[in-house]
């Protein structure tokens, strides 16, 4: 059997740590969450010299403090699971700010590796750093990588394997505050050590007394289970106030400040700043980019460019594979029909079949080249410069520019911008942007639009109701911050320097998003095709028309029978047209019933998949109310739609 | 909880009149430099901006500013890091070099 060896990378963000990760883990490796959190961990395996390397990949943070879920998973991780190894993934262009996390890795008595990463870049901007001074000045082994192009990978991993050899182990750094703080740290550690030996087993006491002078609550928390932990708080609290009287500022402030000093310093010992640094394409591209005013036509160009694209291309795709498949189902019918009873070719062909074929011709051509772009679009670096473009325009709906990238997911599917508000710091303003997310015309509500609007309608009014829907969003997140308890966060987000994005690690992200999907989706896509396709066979469908239709006819002023494709949509947006089709021939309908018909499309909930992503992200409470608020809405507003469009027209 | 992060209003104050000559980051004109003097606001802020570098005493350079209350860029220990309106106004740096005109 082979050895086994625990390994977790951790960092800030935009390290490359993914690029790490994928580097050494391939297509060997599997994304999901951790237990009981909406937190995403990515896990993979390789074999190097007898060993088998588990990798995590912790998600990139800047602190190991309480700020986010992030950082609370992550430092739990790391003192409770004791990974073998830490690597430390540190970008070389920006040593100081990194090293603050090193120094607090280094507090937790983590067993690091340093990843000296994106030396490449720091040496174009003019940055050396010496691994070997670094190494000495920490106390720990550094490697010098460049992830994109894999150098200094297999290096990394010898010094992975060498570092649980004995007589390879170093000293690590201890970190050291000014007198008054580490005097104070001393003796909390002391009255740690003496009242509270079981939390020592699992945290080191020195770094249960720093924490507690931060004023960490977590740690604070984890106290209250402990007899004497009161006694404990109390002290720390106590001085941590004195602190405070010193200093004149928060107490993290204060430790963050001197952390902050002391990464400064080794810093400065070990860079070396060479030649003055000449504005390079990627600043100039910044500063078209980010420009106050041109910044907003090169962003509005970019997304309409790529989703010009998406829908172009993949309806081309679509249409191609769909002739493909309903070669495929013909045959595929009468071969089941052989040897199985009608019943059962219905369910396998219309339902479990069709429900496959649909998820890939929406799956393949729109998701994936969505995928593709979107990957581009971040690890290049743009996607936190249209967060910052559009920060001042999101507040107004009581949310800071971040949103905007879910947002901008919402037009490919709603599945992964649902998962994508993760990216907003508190739970309140995930909840509202998945609220304002959800209502945003996803890929399969588009070709609804298009093909039923823009078709028989006019491009004029397709574009109309997307105008309509923008606005609707923003009256609708509007009331939603206004109404949601809790303050507004601000927007604190770096800002990564442009980089030339490397093909490898965009196909791995478009590769194991896709899987993702697939996983979520397909098997509601299945079952949601199995349940149209058992209700049509069991006659259910006609009770539903009978009861919908006074709904349908009375309220909406659409024909009875279009209840069953409004139904069955939340299901699967996209079938929505041809159900419409089976139902009711579309030649029949006026101008205003199409709109209608596609006004409530767009604005009721989105899918079933989405709702189950909702309530894996928020649980059923939250999830359940944005579903019955977007179809009481829906239903409202295509009610009014139709009386004020029959008053328009007919005056 | 006994261990709950207070509110420091009477540290607050006293620091204004101590840094009277510090003026909001949303003052400094685009390309201007300042020193941290202090950050005004809850607990979690106060500690994130510490965490994310911008802790008192360091130099920040503004890099860019946007229109009608827009975020900002600003330049700290080598990093950009964007900073809401709202967030930046709660940061007080005191400028290094005072603009003629401004």
């Amino acid at each position: 059997m082979a050895k086994q060896l625990r390994v977790a990378l951790a960092g800030n963000a935009n390290v490359g740590k993914s690029a790490i990760f994928n580097q050494l883990t391939g297509l060997n490796q599997t994304v999901g969450n951790w237990p009981g959190k909406t937190v995403e961990k990515a896990e993979g395996t390789l074999f190097f010299r007898g060993y088998k390397i588990r990798i995590v990949d912790l998600p990139g943070i800047y602190s190991l403090s309480t700020f986010s879920i992030e950082e609370i998973v992550s430092r739990d991780y790391i003192a409770v699971d004791k990974p073998d190894v830490i690597v430390n993934v540190i970008d070389a262009s920006a040593l100081e700010r990194n090293l603050y996390f090193t120094l607090q890795l280094l507090e937790l008595e983590a067993p690091i590796i340093i990843a000296l990463n994106q030396v490449d870049f720091a040496a174009k901007k003019g940055i050396r750093i010496e691994g070997e001074k670094l190494s000495t000045a920490l106390g720990v082994p550094v490697n010098s990588t460049v992830a994109i192009t894999g150098s200094g990978i297999t290096e990394l991993l010898e010094t992975i394997i060498e570092a649980r050899e004995p007589r390879k182990q170093t000293q690590p750094l201890k970190t050291e505050y000014g007198r008054e703080i580490e005097e104070k740290i001393q003796s909390l550690e002391k009255l740690v050590i003496t009242e509270l030996p079981q939390l020592c087993m699992i945290y080191p006491a020195r770094w249960v007394a720093i924490k507690l002078l931060e004023r960490d609550t977590d740690v604070a928390g984890k106290l209250d289970n402990y007899k004497n932990g009161k006694q404990v708080l109390d002290y720390a609290e106590k001085l941590t106030s004195e602190l405070e009287a010193i200093h004149g500022e928060t107490s993290a402030v204060i430790i963050a400040s001197e952390r902050y000093g002391l990464a400064a310093k080794i810093a400065k010992t070990v860079t070396t700043i060479e030649t003055p640094p000449k504005i390079s394409l990627e600043q100039k591209l910044d500063i078209i980019t980010t420009h106050k005013i041109l910044g907003y036509p090169v962003l509005a160009a970019i997304l309409a460019s790529m989703f010009t694209l998406i829908f172009v291309g993949g309806s081309f795709v679509s249409t191609g594979l769909d002739y493909v498949f309903s070669i495929f189902t013909v045959h595929s019918e009468s071969f089941f029909s052989s040897f199985l009873p009608e019943i059962a070719v219905q369910l396998i062909n219309n339902g479990i079949l069709s429900g496959i074929i649909a998820g890939i011709t929406i799956a393949l051509p729109y998701i994936v080249p969505f995928y593709i772009l979107l990957a581009l679009l971040e690890d290049s670096g743009y996607l936190p410069r249209a967060a910052f473009l559009m920060d001042n325009l999101m507040h107004k709906i009581g949310l800071h520019g971040k949103a905007f990238i879910p947002l901008i997911l919402g037009y490919g599917c709603t599945v992964p911008a649902c998962m994508g508000c993760r990216i907003m710091e508190t739970q309140r303003e995930r909840f509202l942007s998945a609220f304002v997310v959800m209502l945003i015309p996803c890929a399969a509500r588009t070709v609804v639009i298009l093909g039923l609007v823009g078709r028989f309608v006019g491009l004029h009014a397709a574009l109309a109701l997307y105008a309509f829907d923008l606005v609707l969003v923003f009256a609708l997140g509007r009331i939603a911050f206004k109404v949601l308890p809790g303050e507004p966060v601000g927007l604190i987000m770096e800002m990564p320097s442009y980089k030339k994005p490397s093909p490898k690690n965009i196909l791995l992200k478009t590769w194991s998003r896709t899987k993702d999907f697939v996983y979520i989706a397909f098997p509601i896509i299945i079952v949601g095709s199995i349940a149209i396709v058992a209700s049509d066979l069991s006659g259910l469908i006609d009770y539903v028309v009978k009861g919908s239709s006074p709904l349908m006819s009375g309220w909406l002023g659409l024909p009875a029978e279009t209840g069953i494709p409004l139904i069955f949509g939340i299901l699967r947006k996209e079938l929505t047209l041809v159900l419409l089709q089976e139902v009711v021939p579309l030649s029949s309908l006026s101008a205003i019933q199409m709109i209608v018909f596609t006004l409530v499309i767009m604005i009721y909930v989105p899918c079933v998949a989405t709702i189950a992503a909702c309530v894996r992200e928020f649980g059923w409470k939250k999830a359940s109310a944005i579903a019955v608020i977007d179809i009481a809405l829906a239903l409202l507003l295509g009610g009014i739609a139709f009386r004020l469009l029959s008053l328009l027209m007919s005056g | 909880m006994q261990f709950r992060p207070r509110r420091h209003r009477h540290l607050q104050r006293r620091d204004l009149e101590v840094n009277g000559d510090a003026v909001s980051l949303t003052c400094l004109c685009e390309g201007e430099k300042g020193v941290i003097a202090n950050a005004f606001g809850g607990y979690g802020l106060t500690r994130r901006l510490a965490e994310m570098g911008l802790t008192p005493g360091v130099e920040v350079t503004l890099l860019r500013k946007c229109p009608f209350r827009g975020p900002l860029e600003v330049e700290v220990r080598g990093v950009s890091l964007a900073l809401g309106y709202g967030v930046a106004s709660k940061v007080f740096v005191k400028p290094l070099k005072v603009k003629p005109n401004g």
